[in-house]
């Protein structure tokens, strides 16, 4: 069973510290929502177990089925099953889901290795070894949409360009459904949904949660939680996990919002102002 | 056979090379003429502070090379066999889609065909050395006279005095082709200098779709020289795409000028597709002299290596209501520049007139260069004009989504080359041409693979989806399940 360990995690952006010290696991077949106040450093994680390079990790370490990945390209840690829906999904004009869709799936069935690249010089075209027929690409793909119950129009569009807020997040969840990740990060998939677009994307998680898929659901709200149910709630403020408990701390959240887990010796930190925190 | 010329450029070649060819005193006077303005002609070195492209050209060695002449004589074929390279070309490029073909290699025209019914139609597909004989009232009409001037620069002076081979395309009126007719020129000899020239006559009412093709098959250091001139006359409301790919080995330069003359509701659609080569200096226009002509310009380069490019486009409005629109996309990679400069030029009187430019540049090197100068020259006053040009880089977030996918930095990188020319290349008409063109490119890229071009033109062309419904994205109607009806092929 894949395990993805995050321990003592530290990271800077610009040389502002961000992550102060993150220790969470996450396992295969366990949704754990990560909740906290904007700015607590919640999609910052997201993005450094991914290997954002605007993004400096400073200490801690990240294990993903017992390698340390720190070192791996983004790309890497994707093929090794890792995955990451996007809070803001970037647009691709021209470049159409379907081939998009078709190469990530290739990439992502070459497993964990690093991928040999630019050793061929111009007109010097090799053959993958991964190559999907199209024919079998489409099944795979039409399986999937018609789990998420997704537009066929999809996938002649040019990836999230021009898409509605709610058309980004399903194609993330229809990428999710694709690619098949052991562990897959959801990094506020329901921010800027309305109650409607809400409940399709909850359902859409819903229909590939099961014991291979282990869910980092990070979120501002509760709401989601109303559709998806976790099986662990962790708070995280000023760049550490302070609080972790079962579902019902989320409602607890709800009611009496994130004040009260603050932190006795971070008081000054909320106000940008720099502390000394004792691990 | 005749035996090569020799080597280097003059008066005396002139001679030689028309008295080889047997040509009419008036074509042996218009080639002696246009060498003389070649020679009173200053070179053009370009603007201060530019990237030096025509000084570039000014310092090519034109006395090295050999001036190719016609390899055949009317009367045998030696020379007629073609090069494997090509013979695979040919059955490779639009082989059940096309109403002719003809075939320059270095100087002389090795193959023509033309479908039958056009033949009785009265479309003639000629050697312009044929023409030159044949229709001498249509040569000279046309020839080098109102569309491409001998003068319009001292490049196209040289050429006029030196072209050989060369296709002339005469469509009657009323005549419309509607499969391509397509044309490849070859360079497989180094140290030759080739003019080639392409004429098109639409006469009234007619169209045609060309497909022009520039391709070399030789290897090494050793440079040679196409220098080449298309014409085209829309007559009155003929309709003509042309289409050029020219896809020639870095030791080729390549000096183009191409323009486009439109009658009363003329059109035409330039495509421009320039991959290879070691230099281009290329001219592109469109003289929009009858009233209600549009001309359309898409165009794509991809640069690589210390490639240099100068293009230059001009959108001339003379007439009525007229429309122009230029769309150049470009990708430039390692030590590569290309000068960019659009001119639309709206003459006084031309009223109601709308015309669009755009360049837009993507640098994947540091070392790479791009320049674009957009000019507008606005002398009517019932206008409506716009132009922009952009250069940048990839963006980073765009990659980090992509490697987020698994996708290799290198090939996220190949994606959003494909992505920032697709728009361009959906103007193309020819999905053939569309799709060998996405091959090139992908063919251009470092470390593709090789199904990178397939997934590419399958995702772009095949995947077309029928029975689209609804419901199935309204995010709180009824729940679609109906099968997804995919196109086979």
């Amino acid at each position: 069973m894949s395990e993805l360990v995050i321990k003592n995690l530290h990271a800077n952006i610009e040389g502002k510290p961000i992550l102060r010290g993150v220790d969470l696991v996450v396992k295969q077949g366990e949704i754990h929502a990560l909740m906290g106040p904007n700015g607590s450093g919640k999609s910052t994680l997201a993005n450094v177990i991914m290997g954002n390079p605007k993004y400096e990790v400073t200490d801690g370490e990240v294990w993903f089925k017992g390698e340390n990945i720190l070192e791996y390209s983004p790309d890497r840690r994707a093929r090794m099953r890792l995955f990451l829906a996007f809070q803001y999904p970037m647009s691709i004009p021209g470049v159409s889901v379907a081939n998009f869709l078709r190469r990530s799936l290739e990439a992502v069935r070459e497993g964990n290795k690093p991928l040999e690249e630019g050793e061929n010089p111009t007109g010097q075209a090799t053959k993958r070894k991964n190559s999907i027929p199209p024919r079998e690409f489409r099944t795979l793909l039409q399986t999937k949409m018609r789990l998420l119950k997704v537009d066929n129009s999809f996938i002649n569009r040019s990836i999230n360009d021009g898409f509605s807020g709610g058309e980004k997040k399903r194609a993330e969840i229809l990428q999710m459904a694709l690619l098949e990740p052991e562990i897959a990060l959801m990094d506020e998939t329901d921010s800027g949904l309305d109650i409607d677009a809400l409940k399709i994307v909850s359902e859409s998680v819903n229909a590939l949660t099961g014991p291979n898929l282990g869910i980092l659901l990070i979120t501002h709200y509760q709401r989601m939680l109303n559709y998806i149910t976790p099986d662990y709630v962790h708070v995280m403020f000023n760049g550490r996990i302070v609080k972790s408990g079962g579902k019902e701390l989320a409602l607890e959240l709800e009611d009496k919002g994130y004040e009260w887990l603050k932190p006795a010796d971070e008081e000054k930190d909320v106000h940008g102002q720099e502390v000394t925190v004792n691990g | 056979m005749a035996s090569t010329m020799a080597k280097g450029l003059s008066r005396e070649a002139v001679e030689e090379l028309s008295r080889r060819k047997g040509e009419p005193e008036w074509m042996l006077q218009k080639r002696l003429q246009a060498w003389d303005i070649y020679e009173n002609t200053a070179t053009p070195l370009g603007r201060r502070g530019d990237l030096g492209t025509l000084r570039t050209v000014s310092n090519f060695k034109f006395q090295e090379l050999i001036p190719s002449v016609s390899s055949i004589t009317s009367d045998g074929d030696g020379g007629n066999a073609l090069s494997p390279a090509i013979e695979q070309s040919l059955t490779e490029a639009l082989v059940d889609e096309r109403a002719g073909l003809i075939v320059q290699r270095n100087g002389s025209i090795v193959r023509t065909e033309l479908n039958e019914e056009l033949v009785r139609a009265g479309v003639i597909l000629t050697d312009l050395e044929t023409a030159v004989r044949e229709y001498p009232a249509l040569v000279q009409e046309y020839f080098m006279t109102r569309c491409v001037p001998v003068d319009a620069s001292k490049y196209t002076a040289l050429h006029a005095a030196f072209w050989s081979g060369g296709v002339f395309l005469y469509i009657p009126k009323g005549v419309e082709i509607e499969r391509p007719i397509l044309a490849q020129i070859w360079i497989d000899e180094p140290g030759s200098a080739n003019f080639v020239h392409t004429l098109i006559v639409a006469d009234e009412l007619s169209s045609v779709r060309y497909v022009n093709e520039y391709n070399s098959s030789f290897e090494g250091e050793q440079v040679a020289l196409l220098s080449d001139v298309v014409e085209v006359y829309a007559n009155n409301a003929a309709r003509v795409e042309f289409s050029n790919l020219q896809d020639l080995g870095q030791n080729v330069w390549n000096i183009t000028y191409k323009n486009a003359v439109h009658q009363k509701d003329g059109s035409t659609t330039w495509v421009m597709a320039d991959l290879g080569s070691k230099v281009t200096l290329a001219h592109i226009g469109a003289t929009l002299s009858g009233n209600g002509s549009a001309a359309e310009l898409v165009g794509v380069f991809f640069t690589d290596h210390d490639q240099r490019f100068s293009i230059q486009t001009l959108s001339d409005h003379a007439a009525l209501s007229t429309n122009a629109e230029t769309l150049v996309k470009g990708v430039l990679t390692d030590e590569s520049r290309v000068e960019f400069d659009g001119m639309i030029r709206v003459r006084p009187g031309a009223q109601q007139t709308a015309s669009f430019l755009s360049d837009h540049n993507l640098l994947l090197s540091k070392k790479a260069r791009a320049e674009a100068i957009p000019g507008l020259e606005i002398g009517a006053n019932e206008v409506s004009a716009s132009h922009g040009a952009t250069s940048g880089q990839i963006d980073e977030e765009q990659l980090f989504y992509l490697m987020v996918r698994g996708i290799h930095r290198d090939e996220a990188e190949r994606i959003i080359v494909q992505g920032f020319f697709e728009p361009v290349l959906q103007r193309i008409p020819l999905e053939n041409l569309r799709n060998r063109l996405r091959r090139s490119i992908v063919r251009r890229m470092r470390g593709t693979s090789e199904t990178e071009a397939d997934t590419w033109v399958d995702a772009q062309e095949r995947w077309e989806i029928e029975g689209v419904d609804e419901h199935a994205v309204s995010l709180d109607g009824p729940k679609a399940d109906e099968e997804i009806q995919l196109t086979e092929y």
